[in-house]
């Protein structure tokens, strides 16, 4: 009984939040005069659904944001799953000296807020000539997804018995073949649940973006659906939305896709 | 009397005979790479952390110190910086602007404590033990993998004068339809938050329900066999073990609400002129529209300082070595 009651709170309050996703695809859907004739509640055919995408997509250069940003978030979270396991395994497998000190200074860095490092970031990057490119921005979103994933991937490896380890070491395979041959493929399930939750970070990420590029073939695309809405915010609503549509779909259909996995590295990644 | 097992007959031997004990740790030593004294795995051990080091270290920790020094100048971006002392510290407790973004920054921990982190709470004990939770919960979760500007744009949309809730509200009658939600402070702030729940409270309601599925079943049960149940189970039984996971969920919304930027800047840009502002929002203001950069400097460190406290709470448990939730 108390479960039906249960159950019946759930979906109510689910149906309640899918209430915004509502609103926004069906606005989406109408022409500019509709939408300002129209209620917002009032569904229509979404007839204009793909035309709105279309010109959102166009007024918004969003083509060059969505192949830089792709870039960003499928080099970036992949370089440092790697790195981050490489930093796990030194502490968990190969007994690394004063491991705490070590982890806690890489871990460490992703509790302050990223004002801190900004500004330096951007004097920084003008000076180098990295301001403004795109392997900038990879490198840059790599070092943000290093700690999470040494953090990951710590707490993965120490779940893996040391015989493992060692039976390796008596067959004479050397830490760096012992790391790709056996410790990297028993790991996917963590490696892949790190690239999910750090790619999704990656395309949604605003400040950075916001901080470090300028021209519109380098500046991630949330930076671009931000400035679609300053532009064309108000009357042209539903072009907006449409955008707004469009570049959150990657993200979701990633999560629709693998909700284990990006379930699981949550899960993994705070604790 | 069972047979002994090896490691108690081992130890047995090297008791009784010296030879036999001394000839099993030879063995024993040679067979596994020496773990106390000298570790051959000491140099490749350094090899394989050093890349991460590196790059947080010159890409995190320099700039860290640098701002760090900034926040004692007064610096526009072109020249030197002029050593000021801690005038713009005192300008961070003292300017009415600033004042105001502290007090947003406040409002958003204390609302994202009760919201996001409240309702998570709530979402995890109501589908807790129910067939198919994971199905119960994913509306709740799908807005996660939504950026925070897409969120403060559906948002920005639905409270928009003469908006969808507007309307609705004066379809149903009730008060509130008169509200200009995002022109009037603390208004603007409050509706922010609770879009900011509209996220975030998804993913506090997995953890927690984690949480509960980790908490052994045999204290629950002999509680309700003494006769507890309902709330009384949960506030004398359940909660107290869900306490470490608490901590960091807890920790984790206060660091997290702190932050708070990409919603904010979606869905006010700080305004009506500079009143929903929040210290990080403020930061980036006073650096890269006021080119203050010293000001700016000042408030990242201030902004770090309250984080890094409130990361305490949840720090330590997380540096400790690895244990299942």
């Amino acid at each position: 009984m108390g479960q039906l009651i249960r159950k019946a709170v759930l979906i109510v309050l689910g149906a309640l939040w899918l209430v915004p996703v509502y609103l926004m695809i069906v606005n989406a859907g109408k022409t500019n005069a509709d939408y300002g004739l129209t209620s917002p509640w009032q569904p229509t055919s979404l007839g204009n659904l793909v035309e709105n995408a279309a010109s959102a997509w166009e007024r918004g250069n969003l083509l060059e944001g969505v192949i830089s940003t792709l870039i960003y978030a499928i080099v970036s979270p992949a370089v440092a799953a790697i790195i981050g396991a490489m930093a796990g395994f030194a502490i968990i497998a190969l007994k690394l000296r004063h491991s705490f000190l070590w982890f806690t200074v890489i871990f460490s860095s992703t509790v302050f807020p990223i004002q801190m490092v900004l500004m330096p970031l951007f004097i920084g990057y003008v000076q180098l000539d990295l301001y403004d490119t795109r392997h900038g921005m990879v490198l840059l979103y790599t070092v943000i997804s290093v700690p999470f994933s040494a953090f990951v991937m710590r707490n993965f490896f120490s779940g893996i018995a040391q015989q493992v380890f060692e039976a390796a070491v008596m067959d004479g395979a050397s830490s760096w073949r012992i790391f790709w041959r056996i410790y990297v493929p028993m790991s996917f399930p963590a490696l892949v649940a790190i690239f999910i939750l750090q790619a999704t970070f990656i395309w949604n990420d605003l400040l950075l973006g916001l901080t470090l590029t300028q021209s519109q073939e380098n500046r991630p695309i949330v930076t671009l659906l931000s400035a679609l809405q300053s532009t064309y915010g108000g009357s042209t609503m539903p072009v907006v939305l449409a955008g707004g549509l469009l570049v959150s779909l990657p993200t979701v259909i990633l999560f629709l896709a693998t909700q284990r996995s990006f379930t699981r590295g949550l899960a993994l990644g705070q604790f | 009397m069972p047979p002994p097992a090896p490691a108690e007959r081992l130890s047995h031997a090297r008791e009784d005979s010296p030879t036999e004990g001394m000839l099993m740790t030879t063995t024993a030593s040679s067979a596994r790479p020496a773990r106390s004294h000298r570790n051959p795995f000491a140099r490749a051990s350094v090899g394989f952390v050093l890349p991460a080091m590196v790059l947080v270290a010159i890409l995190l920790y320099i700039p860290f110190v640098y701002t760090t020094y900034l926040s004692f100048t007064e610096f526009s971006g072109l020249g030197t910086p002029e050593f000021i002392g801690w005038e713009n510290y005192v300008t961070v407790f003292t300017d009415p602007t600033i004042l105001r973004s502290l007090v947003n920054t406040a409002m958003w921990v204390v609302g994202t404590l009760v919201l996001p982190v409240g309702l998570g709470l709530l979402l995890a004990v109501l589908a807790h033990g129910i067939k198919g939770s994971a199905w119960y919960r994913l509306p709740f979760l799908l807005p996660y993998a939504i950026s925070g500007v897409a969120v403060g744009l559906v948002w920005t949309f639905i409270l928009q004068t003469d908006g969808a809730l507007t309307e609705a509200l004066r379809f149903f009658g009730l008060p509130g339809a008169d509200a200009r939600w995002l022109l009037d402070w603390p208004l603007n702030t409050f509706v922010m938050i609770v879009a900011a729940t509209w996220q975030g409270a998804g993913v506090n309601a997995l953890l927690f329900g984690i949480g509960l599925q980790s908490i052994p079943k045999e204290p629950i049960e002999a509680a309700r066999i003494d006769g507890a149940s309902g709330w009384n189970l949960f506030r004398y039984v359940t909660w107290p073990m869900l306490t470490p996971l608490t901590t960091v969920v807890i920790g984790l919304a206060i660091v997290g609400s702190l932050k708070t930027f990409d919603i904010v800047w979606a869905m006010t840009k700080g305004g009506p002129g500079r009143a929903s502002e929040t210290l990080a929002l403020t930061m980036f203001k006073e650096t890269f529209t006021e080119y203050k950069y010293g000001l700016g400097a000042a408030l990242a460190v201030v902004l770090t300082i309250v984080t890094v406290t409130s990361a305490l709470l949840y720090l330590r448990r997380q540096l400790a070595p690895a244990k299942e939730f």
